[in-house]
C-alpha cells in the first residue's frame, strides 16, 4: 500500500466508525456504540504507526496523493490533496494513538449514559477532522478540518446540553475561537495572494520564499495566521474558553482540550515554519504571547479548587511553552525550534491525556472534582494514584520523565535565542524569564493538586456513594499505557541521538525554513540541539523547587491551608485574576448594550411600519359610517358635492 | 318674446322639483318618477340650446335620452315588482343591505307600512230603472 493510500485510510477509518455508530440506535445496539470507535481508532493508530515507519525509511519523506477534485470556481480548482511528511506523520500517529486509548477509557467512563452513541459518533467525527487538518495539503482543506474539530469541540463541550453551564461553555468556546478564526482566514487569503494563488502548501511556501512580499505584508500575514492559532490553542488573550470547556465529559477534555485539538495552532505554525522564519517581528510576538500565556495560566492554575480546571490552565500554560519554542524560529535554526515545540506537543499529549483520564477516574469514583471535598485517595485508588503521579511528575518536569526533556529543549531554544544576534534578544530574555517562572509554578500547582487529592487522611464526599472504589480495568488500562508513554516517550526518542529532531527536520517545510534561515542570517543551520547542562540544571532545580514547596505545604493533605501572607495571591488566582469579569465588563457588556440599542432601533422601525398600516385603518374608521346602504343618503352626498362644485365654478367665473 | 332663458328656467324648475322629490320621497316609484323629471329637465335644456344654436345635434341627443329613459322605465318597473313581492313594501329605506359591516341600520322612522291594497273588483252599472234615493244599490259581480 502506498503511503498516501495508507494516510487516506487513517483519515477515513474514524469517519467510517462515526457513520457506523449512527446506525446502532435503530438497531437497538446503543450499548455497543464504543465498538466502532475503538476498532476504528485502533486500526487507524496501527496504520498511522506503520505509515510513520515507512516515512522514516523513505529516502525523500514527502508524499502527495493524486489530487481528487473537490470543487472549482472559475480558474480556481480546489482539490482534496494530502501531504505525508515526518511532521504530519508524527502528529497523525500521536492523535490516533491517544484517541484509541481514550475511546477505550470512554467505554468505561460513559457507560450507561443516555447519549452513549451520540458521544462516540462525535468522537469519530472529531478524529476524522483532526486527521484531515493534519494531512491537508492546501489551506482550504486545512480550514475544513479546523472548523470540523471546532464543531466537534462545541458538540462535546455541550454534551450535557440540558445543563445551562455546559451549553454556555460550548457557546463560549465556539465564539471565542471564532474571533481568532477571522484573523486566520484573512491571513490565509493574504498569503494566498502573496504566493501567486498557489494551492499546494509546499509550493506556496516556495513561491513566498523565492519572491518574498514586503516585510509588512509578510508580518501581517504571519500575525493573522497566529490569531487563528491563539484562538484554537487558547493563548492570551483568548484563552478564557478552555477552562470553561471543562464542562464536557472528562475523556473529551483529555482528547480535545489537552492532547489534540488545542495543539492544532502549534501544528499550524510548525507547518508554516518557512514564512515565520522570514519575519522576526512576528516570531518575537509569538514568543512573547506564548511567554505571557504560560506564566499567566500557571499562576491561575495555582489557586484553582477544581481538579479539571487546574489541568485546563496547565494545558494553556504548556501550549504557551510550545509557542515560546516556535517563536524562536527566526532567532535560531527553525528546525530546532519546530522540533522543540512538536516534541513538547508529543510528550504533552501523553502526560496531559493521562492526567485528565486520571482526574476522570477520580471523578468517576468521587462524583465530583472539587479537591476540597476529597483527599487521601492513594490507598483507595492505587492504580489511579500511581499513574497520576507519573503524569504529574512528567508535567512538572522531573527528570528523566517525558516532560523534563521536552521542556528542557524549549528552555534551551529560548536560551540560544537570547544569545543569538537577533534584534529581539531582549524580548527573548524576558520570555526566557517568564518560562522559568512558569516552569517553577508548573511543578508547584501540579503537586499541589496531587497532594491534595491523594495524600493525607482519607476523605470521601457523601455524593460518592457506592462508587468510591478503584475504577474498572477498562479505564485503568489506558491509564497504564499512557503512564508508560509519559515516563518513557521523552527519553526513548530524543535525548540520546536526537532521533526526533532529525526525523522532523527532514520535513520539506522545515528544510525550507532552514534554507530561509541560512539565507537571511548567513549562518549554517545547526543539525541537532545540544544539551545545555546549565539550562537543564536550572530547569531541574526549578522543578524540584516547586515540588518541594508543594510537598512542604500540602504533604499532610486535608483541607488546603494557605500561608496568611499569601492569601490575597491565592484569592486572585482562584478568581482567575478577574479576567472573565474584565472581559465581561469591557467586551460582553458593551456588546450587550449595542445589541439592546439595535433592538430598540429595530423596534422603532417596526413601529414606523405599523404606523403606516395604522393610518388608513384610522381614516377608514371615520369614513365607514358614510356607507350606510341608504340610496337617498348617497344621492344627498352627490347633490352636496355638486353644490360645492357649482359654487366654486360660479365663484370662479363671476369674479 | 320667449327666449332661451325661459326654456332654461322651466328646465331648472323641472330639475329642482325632481331633485327635491328624489331626496324627500321614499316610495320607489315616486323616486323613479322624480328621476325622470330631472332627466326631462335636462332634455329640455338640450332642446332649448339646439333651437338657440340652430343645429339638430341637441335634439338628436334629446331623442336618445328619451329612448334610454324608456328602457330604464321598463327595467325599473320590473325590478320594483320583484322587490315588492319580496317585502310587500315600496319603501326605499327598507333595502339597506348593501352597507359596511359594523354600521347599524338606519332607525325605522317610517310611517305605518303600506296597507295591503283592498282588492278592487270591477262593477257594472245595474240594468233597469234608476233606483230610488236611499235604496242601497245591490252589488253585482
Amino acid at each position: 500500500m502506498s503511503e498516501t493510500t495508507l494516510a487516506m485510510a487513517v483519515v477515513l477509518l474514524p469517519l467510517l466508525a462515526a457513520v457506523a455508530t449512527t446506525v446502532l440506535r435503530p438497531l437497538r445496539l446503543v450499548h455497543l456504540a464504543h465498538v466502532p470507535a475503538v476498532v476504528g481508532f485502533g486500526a487507524a493508530a496501527v496504520l498511522a504507526f506503520w505509515l510513520l515507519l515507512q516515512v522514516q525509511d523513505a529516502k525523500v519523506p514527502s508524499f502527495i496523493n493524486a489530487p481528487i477534485p473537490w470543487f472549482s470556481l472559475g480558474n480556481l480548482r480546489v482539490t482534496v490533496s494530502i501531504h505525508v511528511d515526518p511532521l504530519s506523520a508524527t502528529m497523525l500517529a500521536t492523535v490516533t494513538f491517544v484517541a484509541a486509548w481514550i475511546a477505550i477509557f470512554s467505554a468505561g467512563y460513559m457507560h450507561g449514559d443516555s447519549g452513549y452513541d451520540r458521544y462516540f459518533a462525535v468522537m469519530g467525527l472529531f478524529v476524522f477532522s483532526m486527521c484531515l487538518l493534519v494531512l491537508a495539503n492546501n489551506f482550504l482543506l486545512l480550514v475544513a478540518g479546523w472548523e470540523g474539530v471546532g464543531l466537534c469541540s462545541y458538540l462535546l463541550v455541550g454534551y450535557y446540553y440540558a445543563k445551562p453551564s455546559a451549553a454556555a461553555a460550548a457557546r463560549k468556546a465556539f465564539l471565542v475561537t471564532r474571533l481568532g478564526d477571522v484573523g486566520f482566514l484573512l491571513g490565509i487569503f493574504l498569503l494566498w495572494q502573496a504566493g501567486h494563488y498557489e494551492m499546494n502548501l509546499n509550493q506556496l511556501f516556495t513561491n513566498l520564499v523565492l519572491h518574498p512580499p514586503s516585510d509588512g505584508t509578510l508580518t501581517t500575514a504571519c500575525l493573522l495566521l497566529f490569531c487563528g492559532a491563539v484562538g484554537k490553542s487558547a493563548q492570551f488573550p483568548l484563552y478564557v474558553w478552555l477552562p470553561d470547556a471543562m464542562e464536557g465529559p472528562t475523556p473529551v477534555s483529555a482528547l480535545i482540550h489537552a492532547a489534540t485539538m488545542v495543539t492544532a495552532g502549534v501544528y499550524l505554525l510548525a507547518r508554516c515554519a518557512p514564512i515565520y522564519a522570514m519575519s522576526s517581528a512576528a516570531t518575537a510576538t509569538v514568543a512573547l504571547i506564548g511567554g505571557i500565556t504560560a506564566c499567566l495560566a500557571a499562576f491561575l492554575a495555582v489557586g484553582q479548587t477544581d481538579l479539571k480546571r487546574v489541568l485546563a490552565y496547565s494545558t494553556v500554560s504548556q501550549l504557551g511553552f510550545m509557542f515560546m519554542a516556535l517563536g524562536c524560529m527566526r532567532a535560531i535554526t527553525p528546525g530546532i525550534a519546530v522540533a522543540a515545540a512538536i516534541f513538547h506537543l508529543f510528550t504533552h499529549a501523553f502526560f496531559k491525556a493521562l492526567l485528565f483520564l486520571g482526574s476522570g477516574s477520580v471523578m468517576h469514583a468521587m462524583g465530583g472534582v472539587d479537591i476540597r471535598k476529597f483527599g487521601g485517595l492513594r490507598r483507595l485508588m492505587p492504580v489511579t494514584h500511581l499513574t497520576f503521579l507519573a503524569g504529574a511528575a512528567a508535567l512538572a518536569g522531573i527528570p528523566p520523565l517525558a516532560g523534563f526533556w521536552s521542556k528542557d529543549q524549549i528552555l534551551d531554544a529560548l536560551n540560544e535565542a537570547c544569545d543569538s544576534d537577533s534584534p529581539n534578544g531582549a524580548i527573548y530574555a524576558i520570555v526566557l524569564g517568564l518560562a522559568l517562572i512558569a516552569a517553577a509554578m508548573t511543578a508547584f500547582y501540579t503537586f499541589r493538586a496531587y497532594f491534595l487529592t491523594f495524600w493525607g487522611e482519607e476523605r470521601i464526599p457523601p455524593e460518592a456513594g457506592h462508587h468510591a472504589h478503584e475504577s474498572p480495568w477498562v479505564m485503568l488500562a489506558p491509564l497504564c499505557v499512557l503512564a508508560v508513554g509519559a515516563v518513557f516517550a521523552g527519553i526513548a526518542v530524543e535525548p540520546f541521538g536526537n532521533g526526533f529532531s532529525h526525523f522532523l527536520s527532514r520535513s520539506p517545510s522545515v528544510e525550507l525554513a532552514n534554507v530561509v534561515y541560512a539565507k537571511q542570517t548567513n549562518l549554517i543551520p545547526i543539525e541537532h540541539p545540544h544539551l545545555n547542562l546549565t539550562v537543564a540544571g536550572v530547569g531541574m532545580g526549578l522543578a524540584f523547587l516547586g515540588f518541594g514547596l508543594a510537598a512542604v505545604l500540602y504533604r499532610k493533605g486535608g483541607p488546603e491551608v494557605v500561608p496568611p501572607m499569601l492569601v490575597p495571591v491565592f484569592e486572585a488566582s482562584k478568581n482567575k485574576l478577574y479576567v472573565d469579569e474584565i472581559y465581561n465588563a469591557t467586551v460582553v457588556k458593551p456588546a450587550e448594550v449595542l445589541a439592546t440599542a439595535s433592538r430598540q432601533v429595530d423596534g422603532a422601525v417596526g413601529s414606523l411600519a405599523r404606523l403606516v398600516a395604522f393610518l388608513p385603518k384610522a381614516v377608514g374608521t371615520f369614513l365607514r359610517p358614510l356607507q350606510n346602504g341608504l340610496v337617498q343618503f348617497y344621492a344627498l352626498g352627490m347633490v352636496l358635492g355638486l353644490a360645492v362644485f357649482l359654487t366654486l365654478v360660479v365663484a370662479r367665473f363671476t369674479r | 318674446m320667449i327666449g332661451v332663458w325661459h326654456y332654461l328656467a322651466v328646465a331648472a324648475v323641472l330639475f329642482g322639483l325632481g331633485l327635491v322629490g328624489f331626496l324627500t320621497r321614499r316610495n320607489l316609484i315616486t323616486m323613479f318618477l322624480c328621476a325622470e323629471l330631472m332627466l326631462q329637465g335636462v332634455v329640455l335644456n338640450l332642446v332649448a340650446f339646439s333651437k338657440f344654436h340652430g343645429n339638430l345635434s341637441g335634439q338628436v341627443f334629446g331623442l336618445v335620452v328619451i329612448t334610454v329613459a324608456a328602457c330604464e322605465a321598463g327595467m325599473a318597473m320590473a325590478l320594483f315588482v320583484l322587490l315588492y313581492r319580496r317585502a310587500k313594501t315600496l319603501d326605499a329605506s327598507d333595502w339597506q343591505g348593501v352597507r359596511e359591516d359594523q354600521i347599524p341600520a338606519a332607525p325605522e322612522e317610517a310611517g305605518p307600512p303600506m296597507a295591503e291594497p283592498a282588492p278592487a273588483y270591477p262593477t257594472l252599472t245595474p240594468a233597469g230603472a234608476r233606483p230610488s234615493a236611499g235604496e242601497e244599490a245591490p252589488a253585482r259581480v
